[in-house]
């Protein structure tokens, strides 16, 4: 979709989009020549059928729109059951509610859950898949370490995870 | 006044510019494979998940690099048949590592990610009027997949279709032309009916079509060593009721033996009987290579063949190749 200012025939530039609100965007654009803005606002149907595309909206990260599906808003189901979504603000995925409880970490002497460290490298290449993977990813690898007697992930122990279960 | 096709660019929302990215990452990603077949039919229940995954071992045996996408997203049933439902996906240098069965099959199936008791659902904007926008989101999805996935160097990658003519041609079209097409259907004039659709769709596009194979074509009974009937068409005398295992797996696709022909104008790549013991080993995630010889697994072996035959001996469809049918050489009978 594209806009034009008419008394100037000029293409209008998108400026901001707005965080959907019950569904509807809110994206504005201006003229570069005149400076005159719009807004265009889109109802849940419209939002949808371009979030359905896998494409995200808007001039930069701040703003940006994800697109849902493979990175839905988490429901509230999956971040009280403590899966990926509360361990990564802001990031979501729409298969975690779905996805079995599996333990996070293994209790210590006190019962405390021990957690698994992730090194700056290792958690980058975690960053690197889809999201709707991330969930599974992290706590089967994180088994993986334990059952090596580590608690803490890195490029190594991701090398040799790849290795034992990959192509 | 401009028009929509003066103006260059659509403003700063890079909606086109991302969905062309989409694609050269698929396009990057797979660029490693030597063929990309779909399996579909148009008709549910005919076998095709099954017989992706056994004809993936067949060739698999011969040393060939194969992988599977599961591509019913919400019917997958790769997972359990080929025994990774706990699959563990590992983060690559870039992508995500891809799962490999026992005898080294890549494959991807959402079953590997959410319980059978769970359906596959996706956050929506707009509840209550997911027809309108959920093929799209699943086309989408898989196009996340193929570009996220470390699909590397394959001989074969295999693309499990679901259920339904049109989605067939949507799955064409999303995949292009690189990918030829292998139908499957059972010897029952309804499914072959169906799968008649597809075919008529398909042959509007580029994508080639490799043939047929007939599944379910009579059922090997252990007890007496021979292959039965399983299905029996109301205008055609009853098939002969039995015939040796040896003579089976040397005989000639169904519709020889039933003398008419197939009505689908394409060739067909082998007949393969039904064999319960099967059944259980997909349930069980079993590959059907440990298995001793049996009917079946002579019958997988040859359409195997021929489809190695069919791929080696037709020519890739150019992007901007005609758009007629392009079937397959007519396997040797």
């Amino acid at each position: 979709m594209k806009f034009l200012c008419v008394p100037c025939d000029s293409p209008m530039k998108l400026q901001t989009v707005g965080p959907p609100e019950r569904g509807s965007l809110s994206v504005v654009y201006s003229c570069p020549e005149c400076g005159y803005e719009m807004a265009m606002l889109t109802n849940p149907f419209e939002t949808q059928l371009v979030q359905s595309l896998g494409v995200r909206i808007g001039p930069d990260a701040s703003s940006r729109l994800r697109a849902e599906g493979a990175s839905a808003s988490l429901t509230e189901a999956s971040a009280e059951a403590g899966t990926e979504g509360t361990r990564a603000a802001g990031t979501s995925c729409p298969f975690a509610a779905m996805m079995p409880a599996t333990e996070v970490a293994l209790p210590d002497q006190a019962g405390e859950p021990i957690p698994v460290r992730w090194t700056s490298g290792a958690e980058a290449r975690l960053a690197n898949i889809p999201e709707f993977v991330r969930p599974m990813a992290r706590t089967g690898i994180e088994r993986f370490a334990r059952e090596r007697g580590t608690l803490e992930v890195d490029e190594k122990i991701l090398d040799a995870a790849r290795d034992f279960f990959g192509m | 006044m401009k028009r929509y096709h003066d103006i260059v660019g659509d403003g700063g929302s890079r909606v086109l510019e991302q969905v062309a990215d989409q694609r050269s990452r698929i396009t990057d990603g797979l660029a490693g494979v030597r063929h990309l077949v779909a399996v579909g039919s148009g008709k549910g229940g005919v076998g095709k998940s099954t017989l992706t995954l056994h004809l993936a071992g067949a060739l698999r045996a011969r040393g060939l690099r194969i992988a599977i996408l599961d591509a019913d997203f919400n019917g997958p049933s790769q997972a359990r048949m080929a025994g990774v439902q706990g699959a563990l996906f590992v983060p690559g240098s870039h992508k995500v590592a891809l799962p490999r069965t026992r005898n080294g099959i890549g494959v991807f199936s959402m079953g590997s990610l959410i319980p059978e008791s769970e359906s596959l659902e996706f956050e929506s904007a707009a509840q209550g009027e997911s027809h309108t926008w959920r093929a799209t989101r699943e086309f989408a999805l898989l196009g996340e997949i193929l570009g996220s996935v470390e699909w590397g160097a394959l001989d074969l990658l295999m693309f499990d279709l679901p259920p339904g003519a049109e989605r067939t041609v949507q799955y064409a079209d999303f995949l292009g032309p690189r990918t030829s097409f292998l139908l499957v259907t059972i010897p029952s004039e309804v499914a072959r009916g169906v799968v008649a659709r597809s075919v008529a769709a398909l042959s509007k596009g580029p994508n080639r079509l490799l043939g047929y194979v007939e599944n379910m074509s009579g059922y090997f009974c252990r007890d007496c060593n021979a292959i039965k009937p399983l299905f029996v068409s109301p205008d055609q005398p009853p098939p002969r009721l039995r015939r040796s295992a040896e003579a089976s797996a040397k005989a000639e696709p169904f519709d020889a033996v039933q003398g008419r022909p197939s009505g689908l104008g394409i060739p067909c790549l082998g007949t393969v009987p039904f064999d319960p013991e099967l059944a259980r080993l997909c349930d069980t995630g079993i590959p059907l290579a440990e298995l001793p010889e049996t009917p079946v697994g002579r019958a997988l072996e040859h359409v195997a063949q021929q489809l190695l035959d069919t791929l080696e001996l037709t020519t890739p469809a150019s992007p901007h190749g005609s758009r007629e049918l392009r079937p397959g050489k007519e396997p040797r009978r």
